[in-house]
């Protein structure tokens, strides 16, 4: 079976290329660098690397975002940036975003960073957000949460817009937030995906990681998306069962190895892993992936762990 | 363990001098020898034990002029960490985060050169910061061990180790840095246990660094820990955090953060006096250590000195008047 294999998003900057923004942009807060040639270099890199491991799917590795979510809000009106904030349990931090004013989409967010990918590589996968911005951010501006996160929705539906004219014809959303949300918050979620994914003409998948998706059933059924990403490594025992009980004809995008972790698994462990969700799914409704992004790890062990995923299916 | 009342000390980390990282710099691209490299360590060690012994500190430390951060720095001398690379804490800043490939074991030694080291350079008392098992392993992969607290207790008895070799070295005053406690409330008993194993038959005095996190969720359990000194940073967060040691006895000595690591503005000897006066709602002056919230490495030397010189005037002035 020839399943297809993505990354879910990040990518370890190669040492020379944070070498290089640490002197440009500074340790705290310089300008910005955009696409110059050393990103081109470091991009055609880690593209490079994700091909030669067999991936079929790619992403640019997001490597000028400065974490999961101030790169998002950056080029939007309406956000500042304030203290560091801990990345759910990871030894990572972020700049908390704060909304004060009308969220809009003055320049394009992403769009330019796909056109790069695209002049390097095919298949490209850009990578949206959306919840888990609006729910990690602090709103001291919109009467009401609801309202703040249908603006985003908004303004991530015109982005995804864009990038379907450039040619994207698959765009993933991250929500890892989803996993903690309460029943309103999954509810509210969806119809902020009704507002992202409307009248855009590309396949959407709806990224999950850091745990099970128990809290999203039924209703992840329901969202207006055609790939469901679970995390297989932090909820195995109890994703399996979610679907098992609750089958979909939406593919599945299965992160089946530990993109947080330097221990690499065994083909033979993985495999084992896949095997036991093909009992549920056809292969072909199938990605494979490791669970998260890969810049939790040093450079050299992120080709590594694709390894192991391809190594696992051969 | 000092015969002062209201000793003042600090956390650990000293600006580096501007001409040092500039040499680290030039170490680094191979355009400096390493030994003129070791000489500049040397140098501006001599140049932050004058600055805190002009500011006035009565227990000092070398400002960790060698270190760039608190976990490789360890690892790297200790049996069974290996490092493949850096790995992002935030924006551009990196961290080499060890990997855990074996089963861990003592080495050589961590601090003792240091401490020997700043023994030469003072009459002053001297306490000793390590970074503790806990957060050394949270902050490394586990590739090893089947659990995070297997690997817990096994640094914990390379660290036991070490803090023995320190004793015998003459030191008196060790605090263990444990910033990752606060992260993972749910595993503070894992935290506990490494404290007790880490702490078992050394004969100095001990304290436990925690900052950043909610106290309350450490509060009181914490006070079971084996160390005789709990130093908080307080100053952060306005203080408020006074309210939650007010529940419970508090049975230990305190280092209390007295002065705002986080802002370049220069608290005044009156304010300073008035947040160690706080103090006291906690525990009577006799048990309070004065120190400034956390290390001081990320403002500038002048602002850090202000801050240490005002922070000292205050702690002399209020032992006047007690
Ligand atoms: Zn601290």
């Amino acid at each position: 079976m020839e399943y297809t294999l993505s990354t879910v998003g990040s990518y370890p900057r190669p040492e020379w290329f944070s070498d290089y923004l640490k002197k440009q942009e500074g340790l705290q807060k310089g300008s910005r660098v955009g696409i110059d040639d050393s990103y081109m270099r470091a991009l055609a890199e880690v593209l490079g690397e994700q091909k030669k491991s067999g991936i079929r799917l790619l992403t640019d590795g997001q490597l000028l975002w400065q974490n999961m979510l101030c790169h998002l809000c950056d080029s939007l009106d309406g956000f500042r940036l304030s203290g560091l904030i801990r990345y759910f349990d990871n030894n990572m931090y972020y700049q908390m975003p704060e909304a004060v004013g009308r969220v809009e989409r003055g320049n394009p967010i992403i769009l330019d960073e796909y056109r790069a990918a695209c002049s390097v590589e095919k298949n490209i996968k850009p990578v949206l957000s959306c919840y888990s911005l609006v729910d990690l951010s602090q709103n001291r501006f919109y009467g009401d949460e609801k309202e703040f996160l249908m603006d985003v929705a908004e303004v991530m539906n015109q982005e995804a817009k864009a990038l379907a004219g450039a040619g994207a014809s698959i765009i993933q959303v991250d929500e890892p937030s989803l996993l903690f949300a309460d029943k309103e918050g999954v509810e509210a979620a969806g119809e902020a995906l009704e507002v992202l994914t409307k009248g855009v003409n590309a396949s959407f998948i709806l990224a999950t990681y850091f745990r099970d998706a128990k809290g999203l059933y039924p209703e992840i059924l329901d969202y207006p998306i055609d790939v469901l990403g679970l995390d297989f490594v932090e909820g195995l025992k109890e994703n399996l069962k979610l679907i098992k009980e609750h089958p979909t004809e939406k593919i599945i995008q299965a992160g089946v190895v530990d993109g947080r972790t330097t221990l690499m698994e065994k083909p033979s462990e993985v495999k084992e892993v896949i095997d036991s969700i093909t009992e549920l799914v056809s292969g072909e409704k199938l990605f494979l992936s490791p669970n998260t992004g890969l810049e939790y790890l040093p450079y050299v062990k992120a080709s590594e762990k694709m390894g192991v995923l391809s190594a696992s299916v051969d | 363990m000092n015969d002062k009342i209201l000793p003042t000390t600090v956390v650990g980390s000293y600006p580096k001098p501007r001409w040092l990282n500039h040499l680290i710099r030039e170490h680094s691209d191979s355009s400096l020898s390493d030994e003129v490299m070791e000489s500049a360590y040397s140098d501006s060690i001599k140049a932050v034990v004058k600055d805190h012994e002009l500011a006035g500190v009565d227990i000092l430390w070398d400002g960790e002029m060698r270190r760039e951060e608190m976990t490789s720095y360890f690892a790297e001398h200790i049996n069974g960490f290996s490092i493949y690379g850096e790995v992002r804490v935030w924006g551009n800043n990196y961290y080499r985060k060890p990997s855990i490939v074996d089963e861990l074991s003592y080495r050589d030694e961590l601090t003792v050169s240091e401490y020997r080291n700043l023994r030469g350079l003072t009459e002053h008392d001297i306490k000793v910061p390590i970074t503790g098992p806990y957060t050394i392993v949270d902050w490394s992969f586990n590739e090893h061990y089947r659990t995070k607290e297997d690997a817990v207790y096994a640094l914990a008895e390379v660290i036991n180790q070490e803090l023995k070799a320190l004793v015998a070295a003459g030191a008196s005053f060790i605090q263990i840095d444990d910033p990752a406690i606060p992260t993972h409330v749910d595993e503070l008993e894992i935290a506990r246990n490494s404290v007790e194993i880490a702490t078992k038959g050394v004969k100095a005095y001990t304290g436990l660094h925690i900052c950043y996190g909610d106290y309350s969720k450490l509060y009181p359990q914490v006070l079971d820990f084996s160390v005789d000194q709990l130093d908080f940073e307080l100053a952060n967060k306005s203080f408020q955090d006074i309210s939650i040691f007010r529940e419970h006895d508090f049975t230990k000595d305190i280092g209390f953060g007295c002065v705002d690591v986080h802002t370049r503005r220069i608290e005044s000897v009156d304010e300073i006096k008035g947040n160690i006066k706080k103090a006291f709602e906690i525990v009577e002056p006799k048990r309070v250590y004065v120190d400034p919230d956390c290390g001081l490495k990320l403002l500038s030397s002048q602002v850090s000195f202000q801050k240490l010189s005002n922070m000292c005037a205050a702690a002399r002035e209020l032992r006047g008047e007690l």
